[in-house]
């Protein structure tokens, strides 16, 4: 067993910026398949290690490159080159409740959603009742997720993919949801998660909760690593440096 | 072949994906799942009444069943016809109208066509439990013993289908206009499969017109190449005349399937990584 749970070794990834997107059958006819576009590489070269059971934060500014590697490390997108090794299962909470079906109730949405997430129905069963306690849906367990507000909506989908419990999760900017009570309670998750051993990525762009969270942090900046390190050192020079800006 | 086995792995998340499909559909109406014999019902009275009673178009005669009515001439065919066309024209959206699914989990891709045309196929053999069923009060005994093989070759379509519309909705993802061109191409289609009208009529269309100079080759064999046309035939051979399809029709059918789950499936292992950033 590696002492990693992820390694992400020299990955590059490029995106073709098109002046004008082929997306019709004439524009293609007209230009013969090729269309006019310029490579952007969204990462240049990021090599990180994350070690087991810790959590590791990405910081950076907009459009540095941080989400591009978060869909990486989530499978939604592939590096152009380099090469990602996970030591364990993954799984990745990008937005919360995607795939939820309007039309049905919040019971089924769990199922489903849950099998998006790469549950089974056993486990699912067994974690039933905790994710509804989480969520704090209530009464409105039956009623379409249509009607839900936004709020109980995001906890919903918040507290199936917490309940996933993969040995990585992949988490993008959504600990912001939800009103402080939920806040806390997803927070307290994180803390059970990473006592039992699992690994954590994510992203914020709150510092203090960063600061709060992670164990070790990587800044990127325009698709290249700058620094990583313990987390409150490498916030610090990040923030010095956003200063000087 | 990994993508096979990521694909067996992620048959949980296929059931529950064709149960959001069959559970959402008729969510909020009073009829339910009897919509979806609507559809086929109203073209069954509007072609019955243009073709058997204005025009007077004259319905074969089923060999051995001894049936002779048009409607349900038409419907052996028209059945399999709908089916195919909706797992088309909705499969050739379907990794666009999940876009937001695709850009936000990882999950093997080609659980998305697969749960549309189950979910559509759940449909058709519920109308086609209708039509056995009206067969069999007007007396059509002979099917009895060929319905386990309108199961399969209903599962047969399906997969020739779905293969089918894995390919549009790749085709799709980079242009567009397939969506619009396959619309319009379905309607193209579906005058020139043998549904309103029985095969026989281009048969003599074709023997008049003569074969290509120096060749055996007439319209007729241009006209059959449609792989719908086999499948019609192998329906109404089935339901309406009670008798074994031929083996050389069979065989086409297998080929055109195999042909298309192939190319179809092998696309979705090959585009898959990409699809989340060309959307």
């Amino acid at each position: 067993m590696s002492e990693f749970a992820v390694e992400v070794k020299d990955v590059w990834k490029k995106f073709r910026l098109y002046h004008e997107r082929n997306q019709s059958l004439k524009s293609a006819f007209v230009r013969r398949l090729t269309s006019a576009h310029e490579d952007f590489w969204a990462l240049q070269g990021v090599s990180l290690e994350v070690s087991q059971g810790t959590t590791h934060g990405l910081i950076g500014r907009n459009g540095s490159g941080k989400s591009t590697l978060l869909k990486c490390l989530a499978k939604i997108y592939w590096p152009t080159s380099g090469d990602i090794r996970y030591h364990g299962s993954m799984a990745s909470l990008l937005e919360v409740g995607s795939g939820f079906h309007l039309e049905l109730s919040g019971r089924e949405n769990i199922y489903l959603n849950g099998s998006i997430l790469g549950m089974s129905k056993k486990v699912i069963d067994k974690k039933f009742d905790e994710i509804v306690e989480l969520s704090g849906i209530g009464r409105f367990l039956d009623q379409p997720v249509k009607n839900y507000s936004s709020g109980m909506y995001v906890r919903l989908g918040f507290s199936i993919a917490i309940n996933v419990e993969p040995d990585i999760l992949v988490v993008d900017e959504v600990l912001s949801v939800g009103d402080i009570d939920f806040q806390e309670k997803s927070i307290k998750k994180f803390a059970d998660f990473k006592e039992q051993g699992r690994t954590i990525i994510l992203v914020s762009h709150s510092m203090s909760l960063m600061r709060e969270l992670c164990d070790r942090v990587t800044w990127i900046d325009s698709g290249k690593v700058i620094a990583t390190g313990k987390s409150p050192d490498v916030i610090e020079k990040y923030l010095k440096a956003q200063k000087l800006d | 072949m990994s993508y096979l086995r990521s694909l067996v792995n992620s048959r949980e998340l296929l059931l529950n994906l064709i149960q959001r499909e069959v559970r959402g559909k008729y969510k909020r109406t009073a009829l339910g799942q009897l919509w979806s014999l609507a559809n086929p019902i109203a073209a069954i009275i509007i072609y019955t009444f243009v073709f058997s009673f204005i025009f007077e178009i004259q319905s074969p005669v089923g060999d051995p069943s001894g049936l002779e009515n048009y409607a349900l001439f038409l419907v052996c065919g028209l059945l399999p016809w709908l089916f195919f066309s909706r797992v088309l024209g909705q499969g050739v959206e379907v990794i666009v109208a999940n876009a937001g699914l695709v850009q936000k989990v990882y999950f093997p891709r080609v659980v998305l066509p697969l749960s549309l045309t189950a979910s559509i196929f759940f449909s058709w053999v519920f109308e086609m439990g209708v039509l056995v069923l009206a067969l069999l009060i007007l007396q059509a005994f002979g099917l009895v013993p060929l319905l386990p093989l309108v199961l399969v070759f209903m599962f047969l379509l399906a997969v020739f289908a779905s293969g089918l519309a894995m390919i549009a909705s790749i085709i799709n993802v980079y242009f567009r206009d397939m969506f619009y061109l396959l619309s319009i191409a379905l309607q193209f289609w579906f005058y020139l499969t043998p549904i309103l009208y029985p095969v026989s009529l281009v048969e003599t269309q074709s023997e008049k017109l003569g074969s290509i100079p120096g060749t055996q080759i007439g319209l007729i064999d241009f006209y059959q190449l449609n792989p719908m046309e086999t499948f019609v035939a192998i329906f109404r051979n089935l339901l309406y005349d009670n008798r074994l399809p031929s083996a050389d029709v069979v065989f086409v059918a297998l080929l055109w399937t195999a042909v298309t789950a192939t190319v179809g499936f092998g696309l979705f292992a090959k585009k898959e990584k990409q699809m989340a950033e060309l959307l």
